[in-house]
């Protein structure tokens, strides 16, 4: 089996953001990705790429259209579901504990 | 605090606890207190808020941001660190 995280020890302690990541596995994540998408789902593995496998995923992404005559700008969102998915790291700007609304 | 000579990682153990701005170049903010710093500037951020003119979201805890693991140089995502310290300076980290 591919090991996704590479330890040196294991600590209960955050040195390093990567630490962060640690910490959340096997929990609910919030993830921002570039071009206005968003991801929250079940991380079970990631590596120092930020490549993440992530389980019971919503994505959702965000579109603007302005509208010519009034300039009114119109926020949509579409949102899939995905039951297992792999995401590249590139892509990852921000990661978090789920988002409380607020 | 000193700015005489120190390695990289002293100046970095020394911000760590500071309250920052991080400006993406997607014209995102997030202000938080440091919490730490890696070496591929990825960068942990505790009681963080996105700005985007205003304020849109709150993130609680702690907020990971990606650095650019490119180590040849090419930067995709290109960061400001903005560190506001006591009063007697400020300074801008570019990543």
């Amino acid at each position: 089996p591919m090991d996704a995280v590479d330890f040196c020890c294991c600590t209960n302690t955050v040195e390093e953001p990567l630490d962060l990541i640690r910490l959340s596995l096997d929990e609910r994540i919030y993830v921002k990705m570039r071009n206005d998408r968003e991801l929250r789902g079940r991380l079970h593995a990631y590596d120092q790429h930020l490549n993440m496998i992530l389980g019971d995923v919503e994505e959702t992404v965000t579109t603007v259209e302005i509208d010519e005559e009034t300039y009114e700008e119109l926020y949509k969102s579409t949102k899939r579901n995905i039951p297992m998915l792999f995401v590249r790291g590139d892509g990852v700007v921000l990661v978090a504990p789920p988002l409380r609304v607020g | 605090m000193s700015l005489r000579k120190q390695t990289p990682s002293d100046f970095l153990k020394q911000i760590i606890g500071r309250p920052v701005v991080v400006k993406l170049n997607s014209g995102v903010d997030y202000r938080g207190v440091l919490a730490c710093l890696d070496g591929y500037m990825n960068i942990a951020i505790e009681q963080t808020e996105e700005y985007v003119n205003g304020q849109l979201k709150n993130k609680y805890g702690d907020a990971f941001l990606r650095g650019n693991n490119d180590l040849m140089g090419k930067s995709t995502t290109r960061k400001t660190l903005t560190l506001y310290s006591d009063g007697f300076f400020s300074f801008k980290m570019f990543l």
